[in-house]
């Protein structure tokens, strides 16, 4: 179903409610495949790609947490703390793995450490990609 | 699980993992058909341990 408006240049433009309603579910993908890194993919039918960004994301989230990076809190003292966070934080659940594997926490005074903290915020980069990816294909633009 | 994960992984086998993890990653993400994904992988692992070997090699005379 279709109607059309006219926007501020007065163009008429045709809004579909079929692609209002794909672009919702796009969205549902994009933030079920940064909660679950390969969800969205997942639910997309995009077998192989949602197995890969879970097992990168988990082993690069596993590996990070293993060489005791830096996993950053949302209490940070400066914008590189806050950076941090956002990157760590785009694991989605994963981030909560992380702090329980973690158990002693971080330790950076070594190049393990510095590797792992790398390592995690990767991780989270790497699934907001991902999850960017998912919401793309959903769209019909990428696959 | 009460043991803590403790990894020791020297300068190079980090850069292996990453650059592997991150290459099978891309070439997941980045094509569709088996034979495309394969060579870019390659490609991508080879170009990420080109790179990272050769700013080691420019560092090195620095570190002296």
């Amino acid at each position: 179903m279709e109607e059309s408006r006219m926007d501020d240049e007065g163009t008429v433009v045709v809004v579909s409610q079929n692609s209002s309603r794909r672009e919702a579910l796009a969205f549902l993908f994009a933030v079920a495949g940064w909660l679950v890194p390969g969800l969205g993919h997942a639910l997309l039918k995009m077998w192989g790609r949602a197995v890969a960004c879970f097992l990168t994301v988990g082993m690069l989230v596993f590996f990070g947490a293993g060489m005791r990076g830096n996993l950053f809190r949302s209490s940070g003292n400066d914008a590189f703390d806050s950076l941090g966070f956002i990157a760590d934080l785009g694991t989605g659940t994963f981030y909560l793995v992380a702090r329980s594997l973690e158990k002693e926490g971080a330790d950076v005074s070594h190049a393990d450490g510095d590797y792992g903290t790398r390592f995690l915020a990767t991780a989270g980069v790497l699934n907001l990609l991902a999850a960017l990816h998912a919401f793309e294909a959903a769209r019909g633009r990428k696959a | 699980m009460n043991a803590a994960l403790a990894f020791k992984l020297t300068h190079l086998q980090a850069m292996l993992l990453f650059a592997l993890v991150i290459s099978i990653a891309f070439g997941f993400l980045g094509k569709r058909k088996p034979a495309d994904r394969v060579k870019y992988i390659a490609w991508t692992l080879f170009l990420f341990l080109l790179v990272g070997v050769g700013i080691g090699w420019a560092m090195y005379p620095f570190s002296h």
